[in-house]
């Protein structure tokens, strides 16, 4: 269809939010998708959802952390805001979302708010809870694979 | 700005670390959080320093009779800075809300517990902050956020009515669940609170430590009374 004439588009704002997940956890833009859709359904309904209008428009996720923008019309940036803070869990695995910044521009969110990617997790073993376990770490980080699943600490909890 | 604060379960019970929690909430903008876990292990002065945030030492008290309550209060009360009482059930609710020494009652409204105005009344007379728990609209979908939704709003009511104090927490159990509180704002809007309540809630936190480490402190005596040179007045 011819698009519309430039006064009468709507208007919209993106927000930059940042991902982060379990170190195994397998987030791909539809399951994230997905998950903003229900959360936004849940949490403004319906008609509260469809003005939101929240779009995923870029999406990357790897090793356990990610970021996404997110498309919302001007105006809702509160719904938008209070929806992806409900997304609690993607496919099962508890997700942590933040949103680092609004933008009018997808160019401008990304030059702003984006950063190139996390560094790559580096394989360890770690004395934890009386035990050598297996970890990954990076940036300071450490996650720690326990029978009950990962334990997340930081470098201070080893000094 | 206040400053904000966020209540978190660290490991054992929860599963991420003190400093996790401190390093995540740091880049949220927290400017402090309060370690509710009694289990954990953890020193707070190198956390505070290396992520530049306070770390309140907070005991929650999870026993289910009022008896025992009372002697996990006196067991605890010397040992933290802030002293939580989870509620949920009538008598927790009831016997924590007389307690001039605990400070914070947690999850009022979860499973079968109730508020009503007496117990609001109670509250604000003894001092005892009512805890609004937005785990469960964060978190939880359909019948259950529904009811934690419908017990939220008659707190609130009760709260805004007696003016009772209060504290807002999103109720993490690991590091990924900690919400900014721009979040909480816009989430407390979508179902009913104020912008300005929902950051009077979070800054609670940090404002009830501050004034019990002047208790602690050895120069306090009473309050309005410290020893000490006289301040000055210019």
């Amino acid at each position: 269809m011819k698009h519309l004439p430039k006064h009468i588009r709507p208007r919209w704002r993106y927000l930059a939010v940042e991902i982060e997940s379990t170190p195994d956890a397998e987030i791909d833009r539809g399951s994230f998708q997905r998950e903003l859709w229900y959360a936004a359904g849940n949490l403004l309904g319906d008609p509260g959802s469809a003005n939101a209008d929240l779009t995923v428009y870029s999406f990357g996720f790897e090793d356990g952390a990610g970021e996404a923008i997110v498309r919302v019309r001007r105006g809702e940036t509160d719904r938008g805001r209070a929806a992806v803070a409900c997304l609690s869990a993607v496919d099962g695995e508890p997700v942590g979302v933040f949103v680092r910044g609004i933008s009018g521009t997808v160019r401008a969110c990304e030059e702003r708010y984006l950063r190139d990617g996390t560094g790559e997790f580096e394989q360890r073993q770690v004395v934890f809870a009386d035990a050598t376990r297996q970890a990954v770490s990076r940036d300071n980080v450490i996650e720690i694979s326990m029978p009950s699943g990962f334990v997340s600490a930081t470098e201070l909890d080893f000094e | 700005m206040t400053e904000l604060y966020e209540v978190v379960t660290a490991y054992p019970e929860g599963s991420s670390t003190v400093s996790r929690y401190a390093k995540t909430a740091a880049a949220y903008g927290y400017d402090g959080i309060v370690v509710k876990t009694r289990q954990t292990e953890y020193a707070v002065e190198p956390i505070a320093e290396a992520y530049g945030i306070d770390v309140v030492k907070g005991i929650e008290i999870t026993a289910d009779s009022p008896d025992s309550i009372s002697g996990s209060i006196g067991n605890f009360r010397a040992g933290c800075t802030l002293l939580l009482v989870r509620g949920g059930t009538n008598a927790r609710n009831r016997y924590a809300v007389e307690q001039d020494r605990v400070d914070v009652l947690t999850r009022p409204m979860a499973s079968d517990g109730d508020f009503n105005h007496v117990l609001a009344r109670a509250a604000s007379t003894h001092g005892v902050r009512i805890e609004f728990d937005f785990g469960p609209v964060l978190r939880e979908t359909g019948g259950k956020r529904i009811q934690a939704l419908r017990g939220l709003r008659k707190l609130r009511e009760l709260v805004e009515y007696y003016e009772t104090p209060y504290v807002v927490t999103a109720n993490p159990t690991t590091h990924l669940w900690l919400r900014a509180p721009r979040e909480l704002l816009a989430v407390g809007e979508q179902i009913g609170f104020s912008a300005d309540q929902i950051e009077q809630g979070l800054a609670e936190w940090g404002r009830l430590a501050e004034r019990n480490r002047q208790r602690a402190d050895e120069a306090f005596i009473e309050p309005g009374v410290r020893r000490g040179r006289y301040e000055d007045p210019g």
